[in-house]
């Protein structure tokens, strides 16, 4: 019912809320075998929905997920070994996303690869989106996503491969649906 | 030789008109924090290093600077992180940065200008450091960000 009335509510953004990442990510990068940092502003945002093609199915749905956003931010980290990362660091973030105006909007975690994805919808007084964050955490992979600005919640999985933001397995009308 | 390396020269030195000072000031901050100084492209041939500058399309005003024998061993990806964001960037807005435990980082500073974007680029690859600025189009801008490590590649540069 909630969600129902957050998808219902007019989308605009909010003031951005930057969630604090802990000083241990920082030194992160000298144990992952890869790490990339992503900041894109709203100019290049712009830009990149200028270039995206309508003409393109898979495009056009990446543009139109782009067209409210005013930054896209990814911290990606791939280890060799498991338990690379401090769970404390993880711990730190999540913290700052159990209280107003973040909502966990959904959870999933896999006994079988040991990956725990979590994904928080920042939502105003008003009932308005602003903001969506994802956390991916794997045994030998930490994936931080922060999209601010306006975002349909059904085309968040279109932004999935794009930006070095992982592919995601999130339909969600059903999961709609399920609520 | 001549002949080789006068186009290469030309194309690297005559394209210096566009943007801001953003790639002089990282080209000096990366002579003074590691001190050495950018590799003269004439004497590439010399120092048994191959450099063929390509000139893809959707990219104009290619500046280049190549820097050899840097002592970064001891130097890990926090340490090179905080180097960038004294060092690089000015008017451009820091947008990708890359680590690999190999010792390989690539960090990519972007602008507008006009319909294209400036792109700041710097690469370190244990010992060497390439630093460019070029204008490209948002398809080679695309490219980029997905792959900033390969930008040498991209832009025809090997060793």
């Amino acid at each position: 019912m909630r969600f129902a009335a957050l998808l219902a509510a007019v989308l605009v953004p909010l003031t951005a809320q930057e969630i604090k990442m802990p000083p241990g990510l920082d030194k992160l990068a000298a144990k992952a075998e890869e790490s990339v940092d992503i900041t894109l502003d709203s100019s290049m945002l712009r830009m990149a929905a200028r270039f995206l093609s309508d003409k393109d199915a898979d495009e056009a749905l990446a543009r139109k997920a782009i067209s409210g956003l005013r930054s896209i931010t990814v911290h990606s980290f791939q280890f060799a070994n498991d338990g690379q990362y401090d769970p404390a660091d993880v711990a730190a973030i999540r913290s700052q996303l159990q209280a107003p105006p973040w909502s966990r909007m959904l959870g999933v975690k896999s006994r079988s690869t040991g990956e725990d994805v979590d994904i928080y919808f920042k939502v105003d007084a008003g009932g308005q989106l602003g903001g969506i964050f994802l956390l991916c955490a794997a045994p030998r992979e930490l994936t931080l996503v922060s999209l601010v600005g306006t975002i349909d919640p059904e085309h968040l999985a279109d932004l999935g491969g794009q930006f070095h933001i992982p592919a995601l397995d999130f339909d969600y009308h059903r999961f709609r649906g399920a609520k | 030789m001549i002949a080789l390396v006068l186009p290469l020269l030309l194309l690297v030195s005559a394209t210096a008109s566009a943007g801001g000072h953003e790639f002089d000031d990282l080209v000096k901050a990366i002579e003074r924090h590691y001190g050495t100084r950018r590799t003269h492209i004439p004497l590439m041939g010399v120092a048994n290093l191959f450099v063929k500058v390509a000139h893809p399309a959707g990219t104009s005003g290619l500046k280049l600077a190549l820097f050899d024998n840097l002592t970064v061993s001891d130097e890990d990806a926090a340490q090179l992180n905080r180097f960038m964001e004294a060092a690089a960037g000015g008017g451009l807005h820091p947008t990708i940065r890359t680590h690999s435990r190999g010792g390989e980082a690539a960090f990519l500073y972007t602008g507008e200008a006009g319909r294209n974007t400036r792109v700041l680029i710097a690469t370190f690859d244990r010992n060497q450091a390439t630093v460019i600025e070029v204008t490209v189009s948002m398809e080679v801008l695309m490219k980029l960000i997905q792959s900033p490590g390969d930008a040498n590649q991209m832009f025809g540069i090997g060793s």
